[in-house]
């Protein structure tokens, strides 16, 4: 687990979600965190009703695509395969659909990063493509351009701070 | 600008890689020199032996039996795996530091610079250029040793070159040329130079980002390249830098590699990444 901190009210945790991981908590003083996102994407999901949340930080849009990697073994690296896990988890623990709140960060490219080898932009497709089956929208965004960014979930009041270098920190 | 001179001088206050590095460095990109050699070298060497025979015993290796001297460890793990251990080790001092101006915490150039030296050599590999190994997976290693200097004067003009980046479609080793008068890659050359680097090495440093136009004709540098932009889009340690870098896609072409491929080396990367972690923890 994390490392703990103590604050005014609780002992607060922060959770790091490393790439091609998920991770879904209801310990309403617990944050968690999906640093340093480049192409791929971190995503956040919270229901205020059920007070659970998670983060998913997957890279890769296609898991038919993975080419050697079983993606039964590493869903979480996959749009495809970590979106239908991740929100079955959050199902699992109470979630419902139309309670959901998402928000969504990275899909950033190289410079002339273009067509094809565009895997950023590959991968909101995929996400985009992932949700519309669930019927669930996306909250809020920041994605794309060529800037790393870090994207966190404050479980307890179901804020996600997104960080990008060199801009504001925004808070939704 | 800012006084290159002054800037050039800080080369001096690195950490100097030891001899005994640079001599196996140098034997291990030289094809005619045998692996006995470099073996013999090691041997010659007892802080170097002593602490390779601690990595080779950790828990990481999980070897079934103690390793006591230079030849068990070759004979459990290879000369391969030993050499780029001792190469590992003799900068793992410069590069576990944190980085003013590109943003970076303790420890996560290092992870940066390993974690590439590892898809270069699956790179490698793959794309058959295994009797250059050692010298891709060094050069992925230290193609970023410019930065260790550079970092404070990045920060000091960091709003300006930041400017150029994002408002003026600049990558950011071309921004750092434009504001500082030099960049990463030639002050990284600098320091291969003065640290007596093989020439195709400093080369490769000089030229990772493909700059220069003959570079990309050069099948280790784009090797190295690409372990770059690999990382970067896995966001494996990536600071205020970030993507900033320009992308080539008729190098990919020439070299084979198509979207699948690019997204098979991404899942790899992702999937070795936990064994690089525990790596990281050796040194």
């Amino acid at each position: 687990m994390g490392k703990y901190q103590r604050t005014a009210n609780a002992v607060s945790s922060m959770t790091a979600v490393n790439f091609s991981e998920m991770k879904i908590s209801s310990n309403p003083v617990e944050t968690l965190v999906a640093f340093s996102i480049g192409s791929g994407i971190g995503m956040t999901i919270h229901d205020p009703v059920g007070g659970v949340g998670g983060v998913l930080n997957f890279i890769l849009p296609d898991s038919t695509k993975a080419n050697g990697t079983n993606p039964e073994k590493s869903p979480f690296m996959f749009a495809d395969t970590g979106i239908t896990a991740f929100l079955k988890a959050l199902f699992e623990q109470g979630a419902k659909a139309e309670n959901l709140k998402v928000v969504i960060a990275g899909g950033a490219h190289i410079i002339d990063q273009t067509g094809v080898f565009n895997i950023g932009q590959k991968n909101l497709a995929a996400l985009k493509n992932s949700l519309a089956d669930y019927d669930v929208k996306i909250h809020h965004e920041a994605i794309g351009g060529t800037k790393s960014r870090a994207i966190s979930l404050e479980i307890g009041s179901g804020r996600s701070i997104i960080k990008t270098f060199g801009e504001e920190e925004e808070k939704v | 600008m800012t006084n290159l001179n002054g800037i050039v001088e800080q080369i001096n206050l690195l950490e100097p890689i030891p001899a005994i590095a640079s001599q196996i460095m140098t034997k291990s990109e030289d094809p005619d020199s045998s692996l006995a050699e470099i073996a013999d070298l090691i041997v010659k060497d007892p802080a170097l032996t002593a602490n390779l025979l601690k990595i080779c015993n950790s828990a990481y290796f999980g070897l079934p039996r103690k390793v006591e001297s230079v030849q068990n460890a070759v004979a459990w793990l290879g000369l391969d795996q030993i050499v780029e251990l001792v190469l590992t080790n003799s900068v793992s001092d410069n590069f576990n530091k944190g980085l003013q101006g590109y943003g970076l915490g303790e420890g996560e150039l290092w992870r940066h610079a390993v974690t590439s030296a590892h898809v270069a050599k699956n790179l490698a590999r793959r794309y058959g250029v295994s009797q250059n190994k050692h010298l891709i997976y060094t050069a992925a290693l230290l193609k970023d040793i410019g930065k260790l200097i550079l970092g404070r004067f990045v920060a000091f003009s960091f709003e300006k070159i930041n400017i150029l980046v994002h408002s003026q479609g600049y990558s950011f080793n071309d921004a750092e040329k434009n504001v500082i008068g030099m960049n990463h890659e030639e002050l990284g050359a600098m320091v291969g130079e003065k640290w007596s680097f093989s020439e195709k090495l400093i080369y490769i440093i000089r030229h990772h980002h493909l700059t220069d136009e003959s570079a990309r004709q050069d099948l280790e540098t784009t090797l190295i390249y690409l372990a770059d932009i690999i990382c970067m889009m896995m966001g494996i340690c990536s600071g205020t830098d970030g993507l900033s870098y320009r992308f080539y896609s008729d190098v990919l072409k020439r070299i084979n590699v198509s979207e699948k491929d690019l997204q098979a080396i991404i899942a790899e990367t992702s999937e070795n990444q936990q064994k690089i972690e525990h790596l990281l923890k050796l040194f």
